[in-house]
C-alpha cells in the first residue's frame, strides 16, 4: 500500500483544498498520472500519482481542505490482479446513512461534501460522467409541459431549483420562475481562480494609490523580429512581449527603485530582478508566473524561461514557487489592436509595465532636413506605479529608457 | 473450508420483477450481475400473482361474452366451464413467459444462483439453501429484491384446501359453490370478481368502511354497484373474530353479526416483506418496525452500496411496475448516472376486476385534504358509442384538476377510471398527470372515434370549460 499525501505546494503554503479527483476508488492509476486537483490561495494544480496501482481509498474528498503532508488517499501498489474494471462504481460508498423513508417520495440526503447541494443522486466520490452533482440535480425537466412553460417564459431550466423528486422541476416551480421573469441574469459561482484574482486586485487597488504614464515608442525592432522569423537560434518562439521584457529588465538596472516591494511601511529595493509575466486563464482569472533572476539573461535565455513557464501553465503544472518572489511585472497586449492597458500593481511590487499591440502606422521621420511620412511600427508602453514611492516623471524616464534599449537592441546576436 | 468468493458488479437477492429488471437493465449497461433466487425467476408476479390471476380473469371475461352472445344473434347453448383447462392454459402462459425471461437473462450473461440469498457484511451474499447452497458471491453493490408474501389474520391457518391465500388459489383446479374473500382491496376484488363471474356465490368481508378504500370513492362505487348487481354479498366495516370448520365447510364469525358459512376462504389482507433471514450480522441495512427495508428515493439503504427495490421496500406501492422503475433508478445510481426517483404519488394503478379500475394521481378526497381547490368532471361510459357496440357500458371516467380563478380546470391532479378496458386506457391519463398538463393542454389532443378513450377526451374538454357531449 502506498499513501498519497498532499505534497509541499511551495514554501509559504501549508494547506490546499482538494477540488477534484480524477480517479475513483477501484480505478487503476499509473505513476505520475494526474490523480487529483488541489487549489491553494495561489493556484490550482494537478497532482500526479506517486505510485502505480489501484486507488483503494480516498481519505480527503472533494472540497476538503488538508494540510500539506497529510494523507489524502491510499494506492494498492502490490500488483495483485483486480476485478475486471467495469462501469460499476462504488458510488454509494460515501453516501450517508439513509433517513426514515417518508410517505411522500423522499429526496436524497444532502451529500456530505457539498453543503449547497439540496439533493444528491450520486455520491460525490465517483462521478463517472462529467455530470457533477450540481448539474445533475439542478434543472431536471421531466415533463414536456414544464419544458414548454420554461421555454415560453425565457427561463433557463438550470436556473430553477426543482421541488419534485430528485430536484425535478414541477409545473408549479416553472410557473413561479416564469412569473419572476426571464432569467437573463444567471448567478454563476466564481471559479477559484477568479476569486483569487478578485481578492488580489481589490486589495491592491484599495491599498495602493496608482499612478500611470504611457508613451508611444518606435517599434522598428519588431519589424526586425519578423524578419528573423520570431524564433531564437534554437527555435524557441520569441514574442513581442519577450523583447519588451528584455529591455524592461535591463532598464531596471538604472531605475532600481522600480524593482522594489513596499509592504507595511517597508520599502525594499531588490538587487535581483524577478520578472512576473501576467497571464489570463480562460474563465479562471489570472496568474503571474515569475522568471526568477531575469537580469543578465539574453533574449534566447529569457525566451526559453518564459516558454517553459507557459508550458507548465498550460498543463497546470505550475507550483507555488513559480508564482512567488516577483519584483516587477510586465503585462503583454491582451489583443492585436490594444492601444494600452492600465494594469493594477501586483502586490507588494511597486510598478507594472504594460504594452499595447505593435501597430503598423504612418509615422513622421525626421532623417534629413524635411520631415517625411513613412510606414512604421509603433507601440505604447505604460507604467502603473505606486504613487507613494514613485512619481510620474520617474516613471516616464524609465519608459523612455526602455524605448531607447528597444531601439538599440541587436536582435541578431541576442537571439 | 470457506467457499471461494465469486465477484460481481452487482449481486441481486431475489429474481422477481424488481430483481430481474435490475439484472436486465444493469447487464445491458455492461455490468456483471448475479441473481440469487430460490424458486424461478419471474417471482410472485409471474408465478403466483399478477400474471396467473389475469389469465383467470380473462377466462371469466370469455364466459361473460359467451353468455351474452345471443344479444349479437350468436346462439351458444350448453356452455360449461372446465376450470382445469383454464388452469392448464394459465400454466402454459406462465411457462412461456418464464422461458422467455430465462433466455433473456442468459443472453445478457446474468448468473443465476439457486437458493435463498443472505446479505452478510462487506457486500457478501451467501446462498443458504437450494441447489447452490454454500456459494458466496461478493458484489461491488448488492440489491435487495426479496419481495413479499401474503399476510394472514389471527385465527386463520392457511391449509391450502379451505383457507387459501393468492399463492394457493392460483393452483385451484375446481371452483367451489360458495367462497368468502377476506379483504376487499385490489387483490380481493379481483378474486371476488372472477369467482362470481365463474358462478361461485361470493361474500366479501372488509374491515374498512368500503371496498377498494384506496380508490376514488366514485370509482369504488361503480365496482360495488356492479358487484351487488351480480349478487356478490359485500359486508364492510366488519370485525372477524375467527372461524369454525364443519364438514368440508367453515363458518366465519363476525362480531355482532351472524356467521358466514362458506366452502372456501380466500385471504387477501395485504402482503408483508420477505425479510426474515435476508440479513446476516452487521450489514447496516435498516429494517423498519413493519419488517420492510428502509431506502431513500435513489433506492439506497442505510448501508453503503446496498440498494433495495420492489415489494421489500418500506412505504411504497407493491406493484410490479413500481419494482421495474425502482430497479432502473437503483442501476442508474450505481452507474453514477443522474436518476429521478420514482414519484410514488403518481404511479399507475390497475385493478383487473369486472369492471376494471385504473387510476393515477390524487383522489378527489386526497386532493382536498392536501388543500387544493379542485374542479371535477365525470363522464359515464353509457354514452360512449364503442362501449355500446361492445355491450359494456358500466363505468365512469373522473378527472380532478386544480381550480383556476375562472373556475375552469388547471393542472390535472388525478385521473380515475372504472369500466371496460380502462387498464389499457390509463396511459393517456398517466402522462397527463405526470407531465403536469392542464385540462386545456390535454383536451387539445384528440382521441380516435369511435373508441372507449373518447370518454377520457370528453371529460377533459368539459374540464377545460366547454364540452361536446358532457356538461
Amino acid at each position: 500500500m502506498a499513501d498519497v499525501t498532499l505534497p509541499s505546494l511551495g514554501e509559504s503554503v501549508t494547506e490546499g483544498t482538494i477540488t477534484q479527483w480524477f480517479k475513483k476508488v477501484g480505478d487503476v492509476v499509473a505513476r505520475d498520472e494526474p490523480l487529483f486537483e488541489v487549489s491553494t490561495d495561489k493556484v490550482d494544480s494537478e497532482m500526479p500519482s506517486p505510485a502505480a496501482g489501484v486507488l483503494t481509498e480516498i481519505i480527503a474528498g472533494e472540497g476538503d481542505t488538508v494540510q500539506t503532508g497529510s494523507r489524502v488517499a491510499v494506492i494498492d501498489d502490490s500488483g495483485t490482479p483486480v476485478a475486471p474494471s467495469s462501469t460499476a462504481t462504488n458510488v454509494a460508498e460515501a453516501a450517508p446513512a439513509v433517513p426514515e423513508r417518508a410517505e411522500v417520495p423522499p429526496s436524497a440526503p444532502p451529500a456530505p461534501v457539498t453543503p449547497v447541494t439540496p439533493v444528491a443522486p450520486v455520491a460525490p466520490v465517483a462521478p463517472v460522467a462529467p455530470t457533477s452533482e450540481e448539474s445533475s440535480t439542478a434543472g431536471v425537466v421531466v415533463s414536456p409541459v414544464v419544458r414548454r412553460i420554461l421555454n415560453d417564459g425565457g427561463v433557463d431550466a438550470t436556473t430553477v431549483q426543482g421541488s419534485g423528486p430528485g430536484g425535478s422541476i414541477t409545473r408549479r416551480d416553472a410557473e413561479r420562475a416564469v412569473a419572476q421573469g426571464p432569467s437573463e441574469e444567471v448567478v454563476v459561482p466564481l471559479s477559484n481562480g477568479k476569486r483569487r484574482m478578485g481578492q488580489h486586485m481589490s486589495v491592491s487597488s484599495q491599498s495602493t494609490p496608482h499612478g500611470f504614464v504611457a508613451i508611444e515608442v518606435d517599434g522598428g525592432v519588431f519589424a526586425e523580429l519578423d524578419r528573423l522569423g520570431r524564433v531564437t537560434r534554437d527555435g524557441e518562439p520569441i514574442s513581442d512581449e519577450m523583447v519588451v521584457s528584455l529591455a524592461a529588465v535591463r532598464a531596471l538596472a538604472e531605475f532600481e527603485s522600480l524593482n522594489a516591494t513596499y509592504q507595511g511601511d517597508e520599502f525594499v529595493v531588490h538587487r535581483t530582478v524577478n520578472l512576473g509575466v501576467l497571464r489570463s486563464i480562460a474563465d479562471d482569472g489570472m496568474l503571474v508566473p515569475v522568471v526568477h533572476a531575469a537580469a543578465g539573461l539574453t533574449l534566447r535565455a529569457l525566451a526559453r524561461r518564459v516558454n517553459e513557464l507557459d508550458e507548465r501553465l498550460a498543463s497546470r503544472q505550475l507550483t507555488t514557487d513559480d508564482l512567488m518572489g516577483g519584483t516587477f511585472t510586465i503585462a503583454g497586449a491582451p489583443s492585436e489592436h490594444t492601444l494600452w492597458t492600465t494594469p493594477i500593481i501586483i502586490q507588494p511590487e511597486v510598478a507594472i509595465l504594460s504594452m499595447g499591440a505593435v501597430r503598423t502606422v504612418p509615422v513622421v521621420t525626421t532623417r534629413g532636413k524635411t520631415p517625411k511620412l513613412e510606414v512604421g511600427r509603433r507601440v505604447v508602453l505604460g507604467l502603473s506605479f505606486d504613487h507613494r514611492v514613485c512619481e510620474p516623471v520617474g516613471a516616464a524616464h524609465y519608459l523612455e529608457r526602455v524605448a531607447e534599449l528597444l531601439a538599440g537592441m541587436d536582435l541578431e546576436s541576442e537571439r | 473450508m470457506p467457499a471461494e468468493v465469486q465477484q460481481f458488479d452487482v449481486v441481486v437477492i431475489g429474481g422477481g420483477p424488481g430483481g430481474y429488471a435490475a439484472a436486465l437493465y444493469g447487464a445491458s449497461a455492461g455490468l456483471n450481475i448475479a441473481i440469487v433466487e430460490l424458486d424461478k425467476v419471474g417471482g410472485t408476479c409471474l408465478h403466483r400473482g399478477c400474471v396467473p390471476a389475469k389469465e383467470f380473469l380473462e377466462t371469466a371475461h370469455v364466459r361473460r361474452t359467451v353468455e351474452h352472445s345471443s344479444a349479437f344473434g350468436i346462439a351458444a347453448t350448453g356452455v360449461s366451464v372446465d376450470f382445469a383447462v383454464s388452469q392448464n392454459r394459465k400454466n402454459e402462459i406462465v411457462d412461456r413467459l418464464f422461458k422467455g425471461l430465462s433466455g433473456l437473462l442468459k443472453g445478457r450473461k446474468v448468473t443465476i444462483f439457486s437458493g435463498t440469498g443472505r446479505l452478510d457484511k462487506d457486500l457478501t451474499v451467501t446462498v443458504v439453501d437450494g441447489a447452490d447452497a454454500g456459494v458466496v458471491a461478493r458484489g461491488k453493490n448488492v440489491i435487495l429484491a426479496a419481495g413479499s408474501v401474503p399476510r394472514t389474520i389471527p385465527g386463520f391457518t392457511v391449509d391450502g384446501k379451505l383457507i387459501l391465500t393468492s399463492d394457493e388459489f392460483l393452483d385451484l383446479s375446481a371452483l367451489p359453490e360458495r367462497a368468502t374473500v377476506i379483504g376487499g382491496g385490489a387483490i380481493g376484488c379481483e378474486f371476488a370478481s372472477l369467482l362470481s363471474d365463474m358462478g361461485t356465490q361470493v361474500t366479501i368481508l372488509e374491515g374498512l368502511p368500503s371496498i377498494l378504500a384506496g380508490c376514488d370513492s366514485e370509482v369504488a362505487t361503480v365496482v360495488q354497484r356492479s358487484f351487488k348487481k351480480r349478487g356478490i354479498d359485500i359486508r364492510v366495516g366488519v370485525k372477524i373474530t375467527g372461524h369454525t370448520p364443519k364438514k368440508g365447510t367453515t363458518v366465519i364469525a363476525i362480531e355482532g353479526e351472524g356467521g358466514v358459512e362458506t366452502d372456501l376462504v380466500v385471504m387477501s389482507v395485504g402482503r408483508r416483506a420477505r425479510t426474515e433471514g435476508l440479513l446476516g450480522e452487521g450489514t447496516g441495512v435498516e429494517i423498519n418496525a413493519g419488517g420492510f427495508v428502509v431506502a431513500d428515493g435513489y433506492m439506497r439503504t442505510a448501508a453503503p452500496n446496498v440498494f433495495a427495490v420492489g415489494d421489500v421496500v418500506a412505504g411504497t406501492p407493491q406493484l410490479a411496475h413500481v419494482g421495474f422503475a425502482e430497479a432502473i433508478v437503483a442501476i442508474k445510481t450505481i452507474l453514477g448516472e443522474p436518476a429521478v426517483p420514482v414519484d410514488y404519488d403518481r404511479v399507475p394503478w390497475a385493478i383487473y376486476s369486472n369492471p376494471e379500475v385504473a387510476f393515477c394521481g390524487l383522489t378527489e378526497a386526497a386532493a382536498k385534504e392536501k388543500g387544493y381547490d379542485v374542479v371535477v368532471k365525470k363522464d359515464p361510459f353509457g354514452g360512449n358509442s364503442r362501449a355500446q357496440i361492445i355491450g359494456d357500458t358500466e363505468g365512469v371516467v373522473k378527472i380532478i384538476a386544480e381550480k383556476r380563478a375562472d373556475g375552469s380546470g388547471g393542472q390535472i391532479l388525478g385521473v380515475h377510471m372504472a369500466g371496460p378496458w380502462v387498464t389499457e386506457q390509463l396511459g393517456a391519463g398517466y402522462f397527463a398527470v405526470n407531465w403536469e398538463a392542464t385540462a386545456e393542454e390535454a383536451a387539445a389532443l384528440i382521441q380516435p372515434h369511435p373508441s372507449l378513450s373518447e370518454t377520457f377526451g370528453e371529460t377533459l374538454l368539459a374540464l377545460a370549460g366547454r364540452g361536446l357531449h358532457v356538461g
